[in-house]
């Protein structure tokens, strides 16, 4: 008896286990490329979703901030911004894009989102994840490594735009400035991604995962605030450095301030 | 004899403070403003700046302007009518053209 109540305790344990460990929260910055040889127009598409599964995509409010950064130099891109419905593989949900923004010249664009925080209803908390995704044009580097005074940021030690598959991707997380050491760091692979020119995940997954841990993997940053990750697979991956930001109430509740950054993989041929 | 190694220094501290963009691979972008003019940008690969690199404007093999990257490693010129090209030359095996046909706004 006593046998049956642990192996129905372990079962119930499971059944929760199962279901929570779903993938992560992700905030996108989506566009397709991460180089392109000239100045141009690139759709920006903001999506709040679990990447790997291209499951659950949360509704955003209207963000804090979004601008990008170029040479050093800001520009707000909060009126490029419209509301568009998103539709993942299991509902929709409630994006933003930003369109009429042209890159001029040449080097490093790194574009910046600070959402509004979202409220997680199950756990009571919010969850503001900032985001950083950069593209460069013509091969000039200018400002993929430079810190930009966030809450919560994840510096390049490596430039995300660049990397051939197999490479590794290095970061150090960062609070307010300081290096945080020890911080937990997901990661994740953009596996459904948009189907071009649709407000949609494509339904084919690009890689399939073996088990949970998979789906979302888990890293830690070392003594010096610092993550490295060996990147598998050709495309998007995502890492999040969770609840790293000093901003940790909002509205008289918890808030997760993350810090996420975007990095793409190209196969060499 | 210490004065000729001190000179061997300096120039060998020149040469050195000339020449690390020659490790480099130079870059060069340009593009139309739709006002008459055109803009390039250059750089180094490295991150470096293209500041004082001189400019050619070239039509027919004849230089039709002269100038330098600014600054900003920015250089503006007049668009001229009919076929050009475009020369950034940062040094020997440093210089990269661009055609008049390539650059749009």
């Amino acid at each position: 008896m006593k046998r049956m109540t642990a192996v129905m305790a372990l079962a119930i344990i499971a059944v929760f286990a199962m279901s929570g460990a779903a993938s992560a929260h992700f905030q996108l910055i989506y566009t397709p490329d991460a180089v392109y040889e000239k100045g141009q127009e690139i759709p920006l598409d903001l999506v709040f979703t679990h990447p790997f599964e291209a499951g659950h995509t949360m509704d955003m409010g209207k963000p804090q901030q979004f601008y990008v950064v170029h040479k050093g130099k800001k520009k707000d891109l909060m009126g490029t911004l419209k509301p568009i419905e998103w539709t993942s593989l299991t509902n929709k949900g409630k994006a933003y894009r930003s369109t009429g923004y042209k890159m001029r010249g040449m080097g490093d664009w790194v574009f910046v989102l600070v959402p509004e925080p979202y409220l997680e209803k199950e756990e009571g908390v919010y969850i503001q994840q900032i985001t950083k995704m950069m593209v460069n044009v013509a091969g000039m580097p200018t400002d993929w490594d430079a810190e930009l005074g966030l809450p919560a940021e994840i510096v390049a030690l490596d430039k995300p735009y660049a990397l051939w598959t197999g490479n590794v991707f290095r970061g150090i997380v960062k609070s307010n400035g300081k290096p945080v050491p020890f911080a937990d760091v997901e990661v994740e692979y953009l596996n459904h991604p948009p189907v071009p020119g649709k407000d949609m995940f494509q339904k084919n997954a690009l890689a399939t995962a073996p088990q949970d841990s998979f789906v979302t993997g888990t890293i830690k940053t070392d003594a010096n605030g610092m993550f490295t990750y060996a990147i598998p697979k050709a495309g998007w991956w995502g890492f999040c450095a969770l609840g790293v930001g000093p901003d940790n109430k909002f509205k008289g509740k918890e808030n997760s301030q993350d810090a996420v950054i975007w990095v793409k993989a190209v196969d060499m041929k | 004899m210490k004065k000729t190694m001190t000179i061997i220094g300096v120039l060998a501290l020149c040469l050195g403070l000339a020449l690390p963009a020659l490790a480099h691979s130079p870059i060069c972008t340009c593009y139309d403003n739709g006002d008459g003019t055109i803009t390039c940008e250059g750089g180094f690969s490295d991150g470096s700046s293209a500041s004082g690199v001189n400019m050619y404007v070239k039509q027919g093999g004849k230089v039709l302007i002269k100038g330098a990257m600014n600054a900003d490693s920015e250089f503006t010129f007049k668009k001229p009518t009919g076929k050009y090209l475009v020369e950034f030359d940062a040094g020997e095996g440093h210089a990269v053209l661009i055609d008049g046909k390539d650059i749009v706004e």
